[in-house]
């Protein structure tokens, strides 16, 4: 009896833990897309990507974003995508190099 | 300093090195740069990768770029005017001739960023990931501020000077305006510069830019169009809470009191190690390790070197000239007596007794990075 209890509440655990998965890769997603669309009429997107901020720093910035004019649609679904890839505990990446425009050989 | 931040970064700046001989991944050319690293290219935040630091002046094709606003339109020197308004005997509006007829001066002086290290503090801090080139150093060459201001007869109680530059803000950021001591405005070595080792580089606030020696970058107004003598400090954003700095000492990771916050001006002792490459491998012979120091408004006037992790140090031979505000090239040459892994670090000293620290103070922008350098090297035995 104990182990019929077991199996299906076990089951219905994995079952929620997937679709909170699906459900935060979606707000992610979301979020990727609120990014283009709130942040890039201002700037390109390697200011954001070069940072590892925590969850409050994260915040922070969308807060002073707000106050200079950027209009935000989804910001739940902006900052989970910037805490998803852009967390104190993800690698730093290194930065990319412009291409010679000095025009010498 | 954090040694494994540290060398974590070494080896991220070695694979973008290594990429930069591959050539850029993401294919944006800065017109008139060398290839940078590309912190941001709308605007422009490009550092100076370390090997392009092997000459006292720094080319300006190889010279760091810190925009905080879009860059404006190229402008026209014919068309542009600097405006001189507020506590003076009368308004005036200066031509690029007007400015040309008072006598030049040159300044060689260090122009650094104000977050310039900014990466290498922990806990990690919002803003530009600057590593160790947002610094170089030119002659810059104009009249003396102080001259300029004369045209307009400054009011004695203006405390302060308002420099506006034509950089303005996307929607409702703050336009780029800043605010100094009028007792600096008038230091002779203060310019309005009309060029950066006579080239007039657009990218880098000509026709006319402020030059504010030994103090940070952002005091360093590009595009300058107006200046406004004051009784009081302006209070935009870009004085006030950007570009400050605790008063007192604080837990990493915690906030300042707004009240303690005080402003940025002169900048503090400090050497970056150029050659050899952080993590490199060198053959059992002599090699030279080479850098530069710089002080604020102080002159160098000592570098020591250490390659056993600061057991022991040894003076740097200083070829430069000890002027306040520009850097010094150093150089210590040394021949490792085995193979093996050796810690690499570099110490300077200012004319003021300042010397440079190994733990510089965390703050909650990230300013100000002084930390004595390091790079680690393995030196390789004979096959």
């Amino acid at each position: 009896m104990i182990r019929g209890l077991f199996l299906p509440a076990c089951a219905l655990a994995t079952l929620a833990l997937a679709a909170g998965q699906a459900t935060d890769q979606a707000t992610v997603e979301r979020g990727r897309k609120e990014e283009g669309r709130a942040c890039l009429p201002c700037h390109s997107l390697r200011l954001i990507h070069s940072q590892r901020l925590s969850r409050a720093a994260w915040n922070k910035e969308l807060d002073k974003m707000a106050g200079w004019g950027t209009k935000m649609q989804d910001r739940d679904a902006l900052m989970e995508y910037l805490v998803a890839n852009f967390g104190d505990d993800k690698p730093v990446t290194p930065p990319a190099m412009s291409v010679d425009g000095t025009g010498k050989k | 300093m954090n040694p494994n931040r540290r060398e974590l970064f070494g080896a991220v700046l070695g694979l973008a090195a290594a990429a930069r001989m591959k050539g850029s991944d993401d294919g944006v050319t800065i017109p008139g740069k060398r290839p940078m690293i590309l912190h941001n290219d709308r605007p422009e935040d490009l550092e100076t990768p370390l090997q392009y630091f092997d000459s006292y002046l720094t080319p300006v094709d190889a010279f760091f770029v810190r925009q905080h606003l879009p860059r404006p339109a190229p402008i026209d020197p014919a068309a542009y005017r600097l405006t001189i308004t507020g506590m003076v005997s009368k308004s005036v509006q200066l031509t690029p001739e007007d400015l040309r007829k008072l006598p030049q001066f040159t300044v060689t002086a260090t122009l650094e960023c104000t977050g310039n290290g900014r990466v290498f503090y922990t806990p990690k801090l919002p803003g530009i990931q600057w590593g160790r080139g947002a610094v170089g150093n030119a002659e810059w060459r104009g009249p003396r501020l102080s001259d300029v201001l004369k045209l307009a007869g400054i009011d004695a109680k203006a405390e302060f000077l308002e420099i506006v530059g034509a950089d303005t803000g996307l929607a409702s950021t703050p336009d780029f305006v800043r605010s100094m001591p009028m007792q600096k405005a008038l230091h002779p070595a203060t310019l309005l510069a009309l060029s950066m080792n006579r080239e007039t580089p657009d990218i880098h606030g000509f026709p006319v830019r402020l030059i504010v020696p030994g103090w940070d970058g952002t005091s360093w107004v590009k595009w300058v169009t107006c200046l406004t003598p004051a009784a009081r400090m302006s209070s935009g954003f870009f004085m006030n809470p950007a570009y400050r700095y605790p008063k007192y000492g604080l837990p990493p990771g915690t906030a300042a009191r707004p009240a303690e916050l005080e402003v940025i001006e002169g900048m503090p002792v400090k050497s970056t190690i150029t050659a050899p490459v952080d993590q490199g491998k060198l053959p059992l012979a002599a090699v030279a390790i080479r850098g530069f120091a710089w002080a604020g408004e102080n002159a160098i006037e000592r570098v020591e070197i250490s390659t056993d992790g600061g057991s022991l140090w040894h003076d740097a031979q200083l070829p430069s000239p000890k002027l306040p505000f520009a850097w010094r090239l150093w150089r210590f040459d040394w021949r490792p007596q085995a193979p093996g892994y050796y810690t690499i670090l570099s110490r300077a000293t200012d004319t003021a007794g300042r010397v440079q620290p190994f733990v510089p103070a965390w703050n909650p922008s990230g300013y100000l990075w002084n930390g004595v350098d390091r790079v680690g090297v393995t030196v390789e035995g004979a096959a």
